[in-house]
């Protein structure tokens, strides 16, 4: 019997923190002896530098621009973990078409049948953070992930991002595209910014799957080309990351969400921004 | 008897105001037209001067092969057919872009090709991912290659946009500015679309050949009496321009009248028969201030030769009377339709039953071509039809009522099965003539209205064989 391969995409704001908690889950997803693929759906191809000590790896559009037939193998490079390393890559900015390129690369590797051969448990596809065309939805398309996460601070426009997400969720749910597992909350440090974030899954009917609070462990370990699972494995930022990867893998039931409209969002951000202001009011009442 | 008492014999034509109304498919089946790089057929009826096409495989093929082979069986020309270069962009250029693949191809075409003028015409590959063409072909035209680019992919437009994008193209980059004097007596001539229209090639030189009798010198600009390249460059120093079609070539006379303060003459019908001839070359000798006594002269002599050969034909056609067609439908190009109309209405005294236009003219341009397909005659209006789906004009055509004698068709190949089914006569008049071996016949002028008739009632004649 064939496994089931567990395929899961990583969308957000730009930004917003989606490769360091992508590297993060797929390096706890190794640790725990999982086999694990990220695939980086990025021209700037930087999604896996944390899991190969900074470095820069050579993309799949790379291989297909310098030859017409490419072995999808030459593309992937092992990582922390025995992680494999891929890059989706694209053309330099400002020429030729970076969606289809994306199309391009997942083809290449899908029709080689590449991960199968390589028997993985896990594969995440760490997605740029604006979705501007057709390509960049591919990884939500039928046949390729089933589950997608969302990236978000409490921030309003990352929410606006993740809002249109489940836009784009929503038009591919009944055409058997990926659906939604939940919000990574990242960069959560308040009870005000969980209060936020947590109204909003309420109302677009999803799920906060773990709250990633802003952590200069997480700072120290990029700078030294790591994940916080390498760098500081004993920190409490790395079970945070243990735990949300631990969640997505045993995540089996994504849903439909149900994307606030254009004024929907607009005054709930506004009844936000209400309360911010009636919060800051009284601690400055508070101080003085 | 003449060919305007022809006329009166068969009674005065009344409009025929038979609104069928038949719902747009929004799918098109049997095309009238290429895409906006099939202008790369304008580019190979100029002499000497041959397109470069960076487009997919098969876009440039397929657009020769329609408008140029099955189309009259034109050929291929200098430039064209299998001499044209293609970058045949694939995977590979979208997602890179196809900025050195065209280089490259430009570079490669140097080396073996010789041409006074090439130009690139991009597909929808390189204009949906936004190649800066400007950026490639600009160092080559610094080292002084007569080389020019246009956009013309699909989205842009038919094969008539492309045409006006080529034909901009080639003055913007190519002939360049001029603050010269204008030279009296000569005229650039934007008229038919090359290749497309089956009988360009005869057309363009009867159009020639009638504005140079009445003392012009004459820039036609495509086809075998074109000087080629030295030609356009003469372009800025024309004293007018002329367009004759009803909208086909205004833009680019526009363009002039901006770029090098040329006042232009639009002459909307293309003239066929006598009559019409006549009209349109005083029209043009007045516009332009020529020499009253020699332009009659030219007319006289060209009205004799013709109406001799009406005369001889009258024997045939009022013995024959009985057997010949009464009502016609036109399905054709705005510019052809509009000239056939007049000359069946106003010179053999047809019926109109029906006119459907196909070249999807500009918006902003219809109202005009309405205007002059209701004042065909004083006692003559048509209701003009735009419409580019076959199933939908043949099904216009099937709701016609073409009275109790058989109908004749002038239209297409796409018409050849309707045109049984309805027990009438077809005459291929516009693309895709694919029952038509063309060289060097014309429709228009007075030359060209002759074969015309002899096409027509050879036609007629040759049913009942
Ligand atoms: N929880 C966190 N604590 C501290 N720093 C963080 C945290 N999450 C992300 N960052 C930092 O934010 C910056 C952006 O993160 P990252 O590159 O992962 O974002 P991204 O969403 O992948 O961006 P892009 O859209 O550009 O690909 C990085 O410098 C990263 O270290
Ligand atoms: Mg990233």
């Amino acid at each position: 019997m064939t496994k089931q391969i567990k395929q899961i995409a990583i969308y957000g704001k730009g930004g917003i923190g989606k490769s360091t908690t992508t590297s993060n889950i797929s390096a706890a997803l190794a640790e725990a002896g999982y086999k694990v693929m990220q695939f980086g759906c990025d021209p700037k191809a930087d999604s896996t530098n944390t899991l190969r000590g900074g470095e820069y790896i050579p993309t799949v559009l790379d291989l297909l621009h310098a030859n017409a037939r490419v072995n999808a193998y030459e593309a992937i490079f092992e990582g922390f973990g025995g992680i494999y390393c891929v890059e989706a890559g694209g053309p330099q900015p400002g020429v030729g078409c970076a969606g289809r390129g994306i199309i391009s690369a997942v083809q290449l590797l899908k029709q080689q049948d590449v991960f199968e051969a390589l028997d993985l448990d896990v594969v995440i596809y760490d997605v740029l953070g604006d979705v501007v065309c057709g390509g960049f939805a591919v990884p939500v398309r039928e046949g390729i992930a089933e589950h997608v996460f969302t990236v978000s601070s409490s921030d309003f426009m990352a929410i606006y991002a993740a809002n249109n997400l489940f836009k784009g969720i929503q038009t591919y749910s009944n055409k058997g595209g990926a659906l939604l597992g939940g919000v990574i909350a990242n960069s959560i440090n308040t009870d005000f910014h969980r209060d936020i974030i947590d109204d909003f899954v309420a109302r677009t009917h999803t799920q906060v799957v773990e709250y990633v609070p802003r952590s200069l462990s997480v700072t120290q370990a990029e700078l030294q080309g790591k994940t916080t699972i390498e760098a500081a494995p004993k920190s409490e930022q790395a079970d945070v990351y243990r735990r949300l990867a631990k969640r997505i893998v045993e995540h089996t039931e994504s849903k439909t969400p149900t994307p606030l409209d254009q004024q929907e969002l607009r005054d709930w951000s506004a009844s936000w921004a209400d309360r911010l202001i009636a919060v800051e009011r009284q601690s400055q009442l508070l101080a003085s | 008897m003449t060919a305007h008492d022809l006329k009166t014999t068969l009674g005065s034509a009344k409009p025929i105001v038979d609104k069928t109304i038949v719902e747009k498919t929004h799918s098109i089946e049997q095309i009238r037209y290429g895409c906006a790089i099939g202008a790369m057929q304008s580019v190979v009826a100029i002499p000497r001067a041959i397109p470069i096409t960076h487009c997919g495989p098969g876009c440039a093929d397929k657009q020769f092969m329609n408008l140029a082979f099955y189309n009259g069986f034109q050929g291929g020309g200098y430039g064209g057919g299998a001499v044209t270069p293609s970058t045949n962009a694939s995977e590979r250029e979208v997602v890179f872009g196809g900025g050195e693949r065209l280089t490259e191809l430009i570079g490669s075409t140097l080396k073996v090709l010789e041409a006074d003028l090439f130009v690139v015409l991009t597909g929808c590959i390189p204009d949906l991912v936004g190649d800066d063409i400007g950026a490639v072909v600009k160092p080559f035209q610094q080292q002084a290659v007569p080389i020019v680019f246009a956009e013309t992919g699909g989205f842009h437009g038919n094969n008539f946009t492309g045409h006006e994008r080529v034909t901009r193209a080639i003055i913007d980059q190519f002939v360049g500015p001029y603050d010269g004097a204008p030279e009296a007596g000569t005229v650039n001539v934007w008229t038919l679309l090359p290749y497309h229209n089956t009988f360009w090639r005869g057309d363009l030189t009867e159009i020639k050949r009638l504005l140079a009798g009445i003392g012009l010198k004459v820039n036609i600009l495509f086809g075998p009496e074109s000087a080629g390249v030295d030609e356009w460059k003469a372009i800025p120093r024309a004293q007018f321009n002329l367009v004759i079609g009803p909208w086909l070539g205004l833009e680019t006379a526009r363009h002039l009248e901006t770029k090098y303060g040329q006042p232009f003459l639009h002459a909307p019908a293309l003239p066929i028969g006598a009559g019409e001839t006549s009209a349109f070359l005083r029209r043009v000798a007045a516009f332009a201030g020529l020499d009253k006594d020699r332009v009659e002269a030219f007319i006289a002599d060209e009205d004799a030769r013709y109406y001799k050969y009406i005369e001889d034909f009258t024997d045939f056609y009022s013995e024959y009377w009985w057997g010949l067609p009464a009502r016609f439908a036109v399905i054709g190009d705005a510019g052809y339709a509009l000239g056939l109309t007049r000359f069946l209405v106003n010179q053999l005294g047809l019926i109109p039953a029906r006119v459907i236009v196909t070249d999807n003219p500009p918006e902003e341009t219809r109202g005009l071509i309405s205007a002059e397909f209701r004042a065909i005659a004083d006692d003559v209006a048509v209701d003009v039809a735009f419409e580019e789906d076959s199933y939908t004009i043949h099904e216009i055509l099937r709701k016609t009522d073409f009275g109790h004698k058989p109908p004749i068709l002038f239209g297409t190949t796409w018409e050849r099965d309707l045109a049984r089914d309805l027990k009438g006569a077809i005459v291929e008049v516009g693309f895709p003539s694919s029952y038509e071996v063309v060289l060097n016949r014309s429709y228009v002028g007075y030359r060209g209205a002759l074969t015309l008739l002899e096409k027509i009632y050879t036609t007629a004649v040759g049913a009942s064989a």
